[in-house]
């Protein structure tokens, strides 16, 4: 038998999912996170999950140790050597004040102090023309510091180098001779995109994670393949795609948010199977609630990610692509709490996973949204997790009464106030991906998942009036899932401000096919075929004159005079669609040509998953749940694990799973499809 | 009490704050013009039936009060039965509600139930150009009002929904760039429509009382916020002095001067003595002053508070008319900037050393616009370089100053790449680089920047403006102060420098270096710790020289690394204590 196989390592717990190829079962299981050594708890997810690793076909991997590396500041000793005149463009940034009225905002620290900042004499135009030649001399004696300091990883960002890269290349090449052992970044090989600041930000990032990760790759191979793994492991990369773990080891800052992208591309199949393009994710986890939103089955993409950004703190530009996603401060663990004149707010402070909860009972005072859900009725204190963790709701009862004395009220009044907030700031997040952005919520699905995902949508999803909402298999394990379910994906990006226009379309045509060969050679560098490769090509374009670019498609053959209308066309209708006008006269430029390179894998195929089960046999009894408006109402509890395919179900219901819980309003209705998922909508 | 819960109360108000900020972000999507949706130079706010904020969001920090002068002047013009459903008014009279000067349009609209208007949607922001005597419609050499562009009275655009052709003509034969500028009056008058289409779903589905009832709770806890903070801020009387000292037009340094007045109901800033209105565009209007008020009062009393009406209660601004403060027509404001931050910095410097877990030391203050045009020789078409500079900020009670940060003036600005610039305008950068020079303390001033553009381009001028030019950034509390802000021209070998340029010649391979200031020290800088004196040798902030001069920490080479000498460090440390 083989397994194609998917580790997802979260803050809490490492998820495993194996799926047999033949059956298209699913084992699914959880270890705890190891962040000591993470690879601890892959392998011990692996033992859990009984799948011998010569038995897997396909294996990947979403990491965090990037992210980690990141956040925690446990980098390698980094320098940066940058253009003469440019040796504090990292602490200079683009100096906007985010907090605008904290005389005591305080910007991102540069990752690389100022002592082991270098210049060197070199300048290159906008053009890419070299206007001071490089002085090896200069890129030698800095060499000579770094050994000194003892740096274990050199970025290099020179200005206009993603216009030419001879002379980052050329530094590269003389600090390889003079640091062997040294790992090198250089801007040109991360991100060829204007705008030095986000770029040598970026490329100080990856030089900084590179040691890091390289060396925890290389571990978790070699124990694998020692455990009889066979076949080459993939890492699930930001940008929705997978690379080998050779592949990402050169930018690894293309890993920095690969755990929650699953979730996405398994909430587009999803979408694909049920015949529906428009998606908005719902992932609802411990600490934080995710949202994306996907439009004509394409995951959006960006490069504007910011590390630790929030509404007061500017946060890290890295220019690697990324899967566009919000995320805020609302899960499970979420701490219900009262500001200095009286109001009521839940998050983003958390009580994780340790202590967690007031009613997990680890010594967690603190009431949550989980110990609201919990009074509210909604999660069954016996039943959580199956039954196999013992919770006690006293102490749920205990925490919320410092909220409830407060207001003067009872604890189940205050319990459903804590579930009101929190779904009110899950609400916001989620406007801020449809209606802000000029989407019809209407059009579309919303595919819930993580463990508390199922309890709050079907509220959600009824408010903001979409389609319909999907609780899959396993939502709690579901961006593990969707893991299994990508190619393997290298975005190239080249900024090179040219006018759409037919003059300069051959010009166009060699610097796609510039970076087509460059896409190529990385692909079978690491043993792709030729013909399993297939490559889609898009421009950020704009108005000349104007700011605001789009990212719209480009067909794919050898760019010819007639396919200027369509370029247009493309983006005008993007256009009009993000910023509302169109300019009809005005003249359009391209601003970045991008690729995207697919490298085809053998995916996981979805198979019909048929259970036979009348719901009637489902129901193990009857609760009292708060409906907040509705009431409180007494209904039927189901197990989801027997609810037959076909069967419809009424709302009010609860159906509880292993995993997680689902709350189906008074005037929804649930219908189990033939994959198993749950469909609600509107009764 | 309506029939809701105190719950869903908070909800409806976190409702009306996001329909503020959904205005202002459709304006910003929707713009066409780059000093909206880059450098965010506009505000969306949301007001009650008589014009009190309800919630406001900002690019930046100067709009703070403009929101509510410009509804409340145009309930004055019309009264309410003057109002009906579809009307939009666009004002930008600075003498009279909106406040900054004449490119900052406010446009603002009644938001009707059934027949009674139940709230106002309004925004301001800067258009790129709105007629005048120079490109950009604002100079540093104006010398009355009618020179800095088109005023809108007060006006009607829309009437019931129905665009006033006249306005829209008047408009198009008066500014420069008709398209953009037409394009950008849709794009902000269309999102005052989406602020009404959240409030009118508010009221459809809690009830008309229940939203208001949400409104008053907001204004109580607002200003319930603001009294708690004032409890804990120190009471009395706090005074202090300084000079605005841009030399526009020839003008001698304006002497300027705050009382400020703090109990527990009352936040008072008198302006009472500072000098009278210029003919230079550095005066501020009295609602730009209560603009001002308002940044400064946010910072000090709750900077994370949401700010409505409420919170604002207890501040009271007194000034007298006709001061540089308080202009009245016909004193030019295109760079009323210099006042209103210079309004801030005044309270600033008066409170700074009796609440520095609030207030950190003087800042380079001025925002530094800057104009490099002309017309580029490859393409014939005329570029215009328009930007704030970026500056030092000062030192607080645990922290260095930031370095290379906007002034208060500004806010979720962002400085323009060098690679874009270097793309968009015939000039090469030569540096972007720290400016090493700032106030000395316990905790250091913040640098400030050097910028430098070559121009390549067979000409071009400059227009720009800073203040700060010979009073420096102030330090606190035994910190010395910062340094100046200076704008220099090189040409020929020989330097210009000066505070104020008026399209001032400039021609191929001529530099214009922009200088801004490092912000003021915070305490004794004998007593810095040595260790953050030594890194900051390491990292050639300061020289060894001055580590040992200024900070008294003697630094010694061993055997190529830098180490702190403990002892001699000590004996130069005790000594001084002793001569004092």
């Amino acid at each position: 038998m083989s397994y194609r196989i998917a580790i997802d390592i979260g803050g809490t717990f490492t998820d495993y999912v194996a799926m047999n190829e033949e059956t298209g079962e699913l084992i699914v299981t959880k270890a705890s996170s190891t962040p000591k050594n993470f690879a601890d708890g892959v392998l011990e997810a692996v033992k859990k999950g009984g799948v011998a690793l010569e038995e897997a076909a396909y294996i990947v991997h979403g990491s965090t140790i990037v992210i980690n590396a990141l956040t925690e500041r446990k980098g390698a000793r980094t320098a940066l050597i940058t253009t003469m005149g440019f040796r504090d463009v990292l602490e200079i940034g683009r100096a906007n004040r985010t907090d605008l009225y904290n005389y005591y905002y305080t910007k991102p620290r540069a990752f690389v102090p100022r002592m082991h900042r270098f210049e060197v004499e070199e300048r290159l135009n906008k053009d890419g023309e070299v206007i001071i030649p490089l002085d090896e001399e200069g890129v030698r004696k800095i060499a000579l510091k770094c050994r000194q300091e003892q740096i274990e990883a050199v970025a290099v960002c020179l200005i206009h180098s993603y216009a030419n890269s001879i002379h980052e290349e050329r530094i590269k090449e003389i600090l390889q001779e003079e640091l062997p052992g040294v790992e090198i970044s250089i801007s040109s090989e991360v991100i060829k995109e204007w705008r030095e600041y986000e770029r040598t930000n970026t490329t100080v990032f990856n030089a900084y994670v590179k040691p890091a990760a390289s060396k925890y790759l290389d571990a978790l191979k070699s124990r694998m393949k020692e455990q009889g793994l066979k076949v080459e492991p993939y890492a699930m990369q930001s940008n929705g795609g997978t690379a080998t773990f050779e592949m990402i080891k050169i930018n690894p800052i293309n890993m920095i948010e690969s755990g929650p992208v699953g979730g996405v591309i398994g909430a587009n199949e999803i979408g694909k199977i049920l015949k529906e393009k428009n998606i908005i994710t719902f992932d609802i986890g411990g600490t934080t609630a995710k949202t994306s939103l996907i439009h004509n089955n394409e995951i959006r993409i960006t490069t504007d990610y910011k590390l630790e950004n929030t509404p007061i703190y500017a946060g890290y530009p890295v220019k690697a692509p990324v899967v566009d996603i919000i995320e805020i401060g609302a899960g499970g663990g979420s701490i219900a709490w009262i500001d200095s004149v009286g109001n009521l707010k839940v998050g983003p402070e958390s009580a994780g996973a340790d202590p967690g909860p007031a009613c997990y009972d680890r010594g967690g005072m603190q009431p949550t949204l989980t110990d609201a859900n919990m009074i509210a009725g909604r999660i069954d204190p016996v039943r959580f997790l199956g039954g196999r963790f013992k919770v006690n709701i006293q102490k749920s009862y205990e925490a919320i009464k410092k909220i409830s004395d407060y207001y003067r009220i009872s604890v189940e009044e205050a319990a459903r106030g804590i579930i009101r907030i929190a779904n009110n700031n899950m609400m916001h997040a989620l406007k801020l991906v449809s209606v802000r952005k000029g989407y019809d919520p209407r059009n579309f699905i919303m595919v819930a998942m993580g463990g508390n995902g199922a309890i709050h949508s079907p509220a959600l999803g009824r408010e903001l009036k979409v389609k319909k909402i999907v609780i899959p298999r396993h939502p709690a394990v579901f961006s593990a899932w969707g893991m299994l379910m990508t190619d393997s994906r290298q975005d190239f990006i080249q900024t090179r401000i040219t006018k759409v226009c037919k003059e300069n379309m051959a010009d166009v045509n060699e610097i796609y096919n510039e970076m087509i060969e460059k896409a190529v050679k990385l692909y079978t560098d690491f043993g792709f075929r030729r013909q399993d490769l297939f490559v889609v090509k898009s421009a950020d374009i704009r108005y000349i004159g104007q700011e605001h670019a789009v990212r719209a498609a480009v067909p794919s053959d050898e760019l010819t005079e007639k396919d200027i209308d369509v370029i247009r066309h493309n983006f005008e209708t993007l256009h009009e669609q993000y910023y509302a006008f169109k300019l009809p006269e005005a003249p359009i430029e391209f601003v970045n040509f991008s690729i995207t390179a697919f490298g085809k894998v053998k995916k996981s195929e979805i198979k019909p998953f048929r259970i036979s089960g009348k719901p009637e046999d489902a129901m193990r009894g009857r609760n009292i749940v708060d409906y907040d408006e509705d009431g409180k109402l007494e209904v039927p509890v189901y197990i989801r694990e027997k609810l037959g395919t076909d069967s419809t179900i009424k709302g009010p219901a609860i159906i509880e799973e292993e995993t997680s819980v689902t709350v189906l309003y008074p005037d929804q209705k649930l219908h189990v499809d033939d994959y198993g998922n749950l469909i609600i909508e509107e009764a | 009490m309506g029939n809701v819960d105190k719950f869903t109360l908070e909800n409806i108000a976190d409702g009306l704050v996001a329909a503020a900020e959904e205005m202002f972000l459709s304006w910003g999507r929707t713009s066409q013009s780059t000093i909206i949706y880059e450098v965010l130079d506009y505000a969306a706010g949301l007001t009650d039936a008589r014009g009190n904020l309800i919630g406001q969001a900002n690019g930046v920090t100067a709009f703070l009060g403009t929101i509510t002068y410009s509804v409340k002047s145009v309930i004055d013009k019309f009264g309410y039965d003057g109002l009906k459903p579809g009307d939009i008014i666009l004002t930008n009279d600075p003498y009279n509600g909106s406040g900054t000067h004449l490119c900052d349009v406010s446009a603002v609209m009644p938001i009707f139930y059934k027949d009674e208007i139940i709230a106002f949607a309004a925004n301001k922001g800067h258009w790129n150009e709105i007629g005048g005597k120079s490109l950009g419609s604002w100079s540093t050499n104006a010398t009355e009002i009618y020179q800095e562009g088109l005023q809108f009275p007060i006006i009607k655009v829309y009437e019931q929904g129905r665009l006033n052709e006249a306005v829209k003509d008047m408009i198009k034969a008066n500014v420069r760039t008709p398209e953009m500028t037409l394009g950008d009056l849709y794009a902000q008058t269309a999102s005052l429509r989406v602020a009404e289409k959240r409030i009118l779903e508010l009221v459809e589905r809690y009830g008309k009382d229940s939203v208001l009832e949400s409104i008053q709770m907001m204004m109580v806890n607002g200003e319930k916020l603001a009294k708690l903070e004032l409890g804990r801020l120190p009471h009395g009387v706090f005074e202090a002095e300084d000079f605005i000292d841009t030399e526009s037009n020839g003008i001698e340094d304006v002497y300027v001067r705050v009382k400020v007045t703090i109990d527990d109901e009352n936040f008072i800033i008198d302006l009472t003595g500072s000098g009278p209105q210029v003919a230079a565009p550095i005066n501020c209007s009295i609602y730009g002053a209560y603009s001002a008020a308002r940044v400064i009062y946010r910072a000090i009393v709750c900077p994370h508070a949401e700010a409505n009406e409420g919170f604002y209660k207890p501040l009271k601004l007194i000034v007298p008319e006709g001061t540089i403060f308080s202009a009245v027509r016909p004193a030019p404001v295109s760079c009323n900037w210099e006042a209103t931050a210079r309004i801030t910095d005044l309270v600033a410097k008066a409170l700074a050393p009796h609440i520095p877990d609030r207030m950190t030391a003087g800042h380079f203050l001025s925002i530094i616009g800057t104009i490099v045009g002309g017309i580029d020789d490859r393409t014939r078409e005329p570029f215009v370089l328009c930007e704030p500079q970026a500056g030092g900020w000062g030192a607080g009670r645990d922290k260095d100053g930031e370095s290379g940060l906007v002034a208060i003036g500004d806010g979720e600005t962002y400085i323009m790449p060098v690679e874009v610039a270097e793309t968009r305008y015939p000039i090469i950068v030569e540096q972007y680089s720290l400016n090493l020079a700032s106030g000395d303390g316990k905790f250091r001033g913040g640098f400030g920047l050097m910028r430098d553009y070559r121009i390549l381009n067979s000409s071009a001028e400059l227009t720009t403006i800073a203040s700060r030019y010979r009073y420096c950034p102030w330090g606190i509390n035994g910190g010395t102060d910062g340094s100046c802000n200076k704008i220099q021209v090189f040409s020929d070998g020989k330097m210009a420098e000066k505070a104020t340029f008026s399209n001032y010649f400039m021609k191929r391979n001529d530099l214009v270096r922009f200088i801004s200031g490092g912000g003021g020290g915070y305490g004794d800088p004998y007593e810095r710790d040595a260790q953050r004196v030594l890194e900051d040798v390491l990292n050639e902030y300061i020289t060894l020289e001055k580590a040992r001069d200024v900070y008294g920490v003697v630094i010694e080479d061993r055997d190529g690394e830098l180490a702190i000498n403990i002892d001699e460090t000590n004996k130069l440390r005790q000594n001084r204590k002793q001569v004092n």
